[in-house]
């Protein structure tokens, strides 16, 4: 009975169990994406204006308020995202705009790089009414935006935005989005006042601004914001060289294999340190693509190219000089064994190759280093100009006949002499490679072009190779016995070709000169003039002395040699004084007189309304705030309706009367932008405004508006 | 300011060296970045072996001799399901599969971030879905994903008969999420396929892929 009633229940359990064990169809395990929540943007849309004028133009803005984290993108979104769309449905005979972005910021994710907005942004487009007024009741715009908004994930969201506007005639009052777009308009890039190119390699894509100007030590930072993808890799580092020419942006190349063939659209942000912290300007720069670098060159073509131009090197204005030293020393040894003159031709060999090597190092290491520099970057630098003037100064002087330097230095003996002046064949070897590198012989250009993309030992070779083309025709001179039989005779008329020789190595120096007054200005040039005059005075005490008692010999010995210092230490201060730049184009806009504060009290004393504008070539606020603001027509009209006179201050080249006036207002740089208001009917002259450093139309025309109540 | 502190200042500023700005201290310039910086079309496709759904490695080597798809996917992208909801994917997949073309769905999303998904769930996925994919790769990893450099999902790479890759980039011209747009737009990789088979030269083989990052950890 027991087992029976066991059995029943087990049975009965058996059968109940799968029912029991309410085993649900197999569920899938990959959960459908949760629902979307609210929007992580709202979107509105704002007016400039208050009314529509019939016929006019007007701003717009496309306000996104993005939730904290996550983020929308720029017309170019980088390496992944969407940029905003929007569909306009609008009244017949109504127009509208592309969409206009203002300065974009850079947004990496992991190793990627995206281009948009965190937070809010305001999106402008230009609309513009029909003339005449269909039926004068109020207008609704109408928009449709879609955007791409992401944190981790992305989400693709859209919206309807509206703006009903009455239809008013004249000119209608701010509306309520008018602070909000002024504010967006102002992180517009602005039109690029400087032309921009684009050189494209292999590996790497270089955009090059030509700002001349600009000093380094204001400039924290720039970046370059490609308009399309595929031409530049985007989270790759931008190297940037800030040169008195321009910058120089080098990054890392997209993943289009072909080089660039349109012009690169896009934006340059550069970060400005002013008195009250950071200011980004952003451009609008269209890279257009140069000549490009042409079939590139194999190895061995660069080498042969390079030895054809060290060859033609000899025969350059600043190699000939220098290389007359040589055939003097030639001539001078023209009697002497073939092997001591063999040795002279390779120590004259080893001595270019050195000193190219060292140059070329040198050159190679800061190009790793980042800068953008060239061949022949030495003589960029005023110091090193002034000191390579001294020292062809010196051989000249030598070669006058005014100083005897010594067999040593020069291998020009007084006759012929035991000593083989070895070193004075390598000295002169070093000398001819540093006074060559300005020059660029043709086919050097190409040679040194293809040698700087390559890795350094490549590099090196090139460079090597055209320095054996600068040392062959001596060397061969001084290997080949036979030749040297052409080689004149020692007689009394090596003094009077010396002395001749001498000219064009003081041309040489006058073109030194040139050059350091091109870098350091007037002051510059009387430096070195200086410099000069002292190295004559000092060799002109040894030839004096030469064969004076021993005791006036080191006298003069000593002061000759000091006043060589003087003529030393004076040649760093030859290269302080700022280059003459050129001031930008003459602005449009309100017209403007030069500041000077007897202008400005004598302005200041009729009662007149003033507005100075504290500027220089290489402020970038400064060029910003002039285009954006200063020459709005709606500033030239507030000039002209309250009479106001604008005096410009230009402080490009530093004058201590403008410095001290920045002073007075407890500022140390430029811009400052002073208001000086109307006398009108006040008992006492009023107190100057000082307007922000970010300069908008409307605080100018409201300074002016307020005033004058 | 005294005048050795300009002339110091100025001569730093004016030496040619210039100034050095962000990324001057960087390893130096690559074409590419330097995660990902093996794949190029136009050379051979690297290989790699990842792990199917199933458990056992694919490698893209055993692969030679056909025609491979390589499919990059997020299930959950806005974009990836654009293809996936109209069965533009799919049917892509069963033409390519109709020519003998090998297709390789790849996932490179780390786990605990969007896409990822375990072998079950793949298995599911392609079932429910009713994909086609030769297999499945799960590169939780993610270094299939860097080694093509693989950006974003879909990222959809083509390599020939020998191994070489001949196409890289987005699945077509259309780079919305919008379902409409997967009707007339001009399909990137039936291009490239239909280029090979012919035995011509892909007509634009690099194109900006779109879509949602890749999930790498």
């Amino acid at each position: 009975m027991a087992t029976r009633l066991l059995a029943a229940a087990l049975l009965i359990g058996m059968m109940a169990g799968p029912g029991l064990a309410a085993d649900p169809a197999r569920a899938p395990t990959v959960k459908s994406p949760a629902p979307p929540g609210p929007p992580k943007v709202t979107v509105t849309l704002l007016g400039e204006t208050a009314s529509i004028e019939p016929g006019a133009s007007f701003w717009v803005g496309i306000r996104q308020r993005i939730a904290p984290g996550w983020h929308t993108y720029w017309t170019n979104p980088g390496d992944s995202g969407e940029p905003p769309t929007v569909d306009w449905a609008l009244p017949p005979g109504w127009a509208a705009g592309p969409l206009v972005f203002p300065q974009p910021e850079r947004m990496p994710v992991g190793p990627l790089m995206s281009y948009g907005y965190t937070d809010e942004v305001v999106l402008l487009t230009r609309l513009t009414a029909p003339a005449g007024r269909p039926n004068g009741g109020p207008v609704t715009l109408r928009g449709h935006v879609a955007w791409l908004v992401c944190e981790k994930i992305c989400i693709p969201e859209e919206a309807d935005v509206t703006l009903t506007l009455p239809v008013a005639a004249g000119k209608p009052a701010p509306g309520a989005g008018a602070a909000a777009i002024e504010q967006a308009r102002r992180a517009v890039p602005s039109p690029s006042p400087w032309p921009a190119s684009l050189r494209a390699t292999p590996e790497t894509v270089t955009v090059s601004v030509a700002a001349p100007g600009l000093q380094p030590d204001r400039i924290a930072e720039v970046v370059f914001f490609p308009g399309r993808w595929g031409v530049i890799d985007h989270a790759a580092p931008q190297e940037v060289t800030i040169a008195p020419d321009g910058i120089a942006l080098r990054a890392a190349r997209g993943l289009l294999p072909e080089d660039p063939s349109a012009d690169l659209d896009g934006v340059l942000v550069i970060r400005e340190r002013l008195d009250q912290g950071l200011v980004s300007s952003a451009f609008a720069i269209t890279a257009s693509v140069g000549g490009g670098p042409g079939p590139s060159l194999t190895m061995i073509a660069a080498i042969g190219l390079a030895l054809a131009g060290g060859l033609i090197l000899n025969l350059m204005p600043c190699v000939l000089p220098v290389l007359s030293i040589k055939a003097l020393a030639m001539v001078a040894h023209g009697d002497s064994s073939p092997g001591i003159a063999r040795r002279h031709g390779l120590a004259y060999t080893a001595g270019v190759l050195v000193c190219f090597a060292a140059l070329a190092g040198a050159l190679l290491a800061l190009r790793a280093g980042g800068a953008q520099i060239g061949w022949g970057f030495q003589l960029q630098s005023p110091l090193v100009v002034t000191v390579l003037a001294y020292v062809l100064f010196t051989l000249a002087l030598g070669l006058s006949g005014l100083l005897v330097i010594g067999g040593r230095f020069t291998g020009v003996g007084q006759g012929l002499t035991a000593r083989p002046g070895y070193a004075g064949s390598f000295f002169t070897g070093a000398l001819a490679t540093v006074a060559a590198t300005p020059c660029t012989a043709p086919f050097m250009g190409a040679a040194v072009g293809y040698a700087l993309t390559q890795p350094p030992a490549v590099a090196l070779s090139v460079f090597e190779a055209l320095g054996l083309g600068l040392a062959l025709p001596f060397l061969a001179l001084s290997l080949v016995p036979a030749w040297r039989r052409l080689v004149p005779r020692p007689g009394p008329w090596m003094a009077r070709l010396s002395q001749a020789f001498a000219f064009p190595l003081y041309a040489s120096v006058a073109w030194l000169v040139w050059v350091v007054s091109r870098q350091a200005g007037p002051d510059g040039v009387a430096l070195v003039l200086l410099g000069l005059l002292l190295i004559a005075f000092g060799a002109w005490l040894r030839h004096v002395a030469h064969r004076a008692a021993p005791r006036w010999r080191r006298a003069a010995t000593g002061v000759a040699l000091a006043s060589a210092a003087v003529a030393i230490a004076l040649a760093p201060l030859a290269a302080a004084g700022p280059p003459a730049t050129a001031t930008p184009g003459a602005p449009a806009g309100a017209a403007w007189e030069p500041f000077s504060p007897a202008r400005l009290a004598e302005l200041r004393g009729q009662g007149k309304p003033v507005f100075v504008n504290f500027t220089a070539a290489w402020c970038i606020t400064c060029l910003v705030n002039e285009r954006v603001a200063l020459r709005s027509p709606a500033v030239a009209e507030t000039f002209a309706r309250h009479g106001v006179v604008y005096l410009k201050a230009d402080w490009t080249s530093r004058s201590g009367e403008i410095a001290s006036v920045l002073g007075s207002f407890g500022r140390s740089g430029v811009p400052l932008y002073v208001v000086y208001p109307a006398r009108a009917g006040r008992a006492t002259m009023p107190e100057p405004r000082v307007l922000p450093q970010i300069l908008s139309e409307g605080a100018i025309i409201e300074a002016f508006d307020k005033e004058t109540l | 300011m005294s005048a050795e502190l300009i002339g110091r200042r100025s001569f730093l500023a004016r030496t040619g060296t210039g100034l050095v700005l962000a990324g001057g201290a960087s390893s130096l310039l690559s074409a590419r970045p330097a995660w990902a910086a093996v794949a190029k079309v136009g050379e051979a496709a690297p290989g790699f072996t990842v792990n199917a759904t199933n458990g056992s490695p694919v490698s893209l080597a055993s692969y030679k001799g056909k025609l491979v798809v390589l499919e990059w996917t997020n299930h959950d992208c806005p974009y990836v399901r654009k293809h996936y909801d109209t069965g533009n994917m799919q049917s892509l997949q069963r033409e390519a599969a109709r020519q003998g073309v090998v297709w390789l769905t790849v996932i490179s999303s780390s786990e605990g971030t969007q896409g990822y998904v375990t072998p079950t769930q793949a298995d599911e996925l392609t079932t429910s879905r009713k994909a086609a994919p030769t297999a499945v790769l799960l590169d939780t990893k993610g270094v299939a994903g860097k080694l093509y450099g693989a950006t974003n999902t879909p990222h959809m790479y083509v390599v020939d008969k020998a191994g070489m890759l001949v196409y890289a980039g987005a699945i077509d011209d259309r780079p919305t999420s919008r379902r409409a747009d997967v009707q007339g737009a001009n399909n990137y990789v039936r291009a490239a396929l239909d280029a090979v088979a012919a035995g011509q030269p892909v007509k634009t083989p690099v194109t900006r892929a779109y879509g949602c990052t890749v999930k790498y950890s």
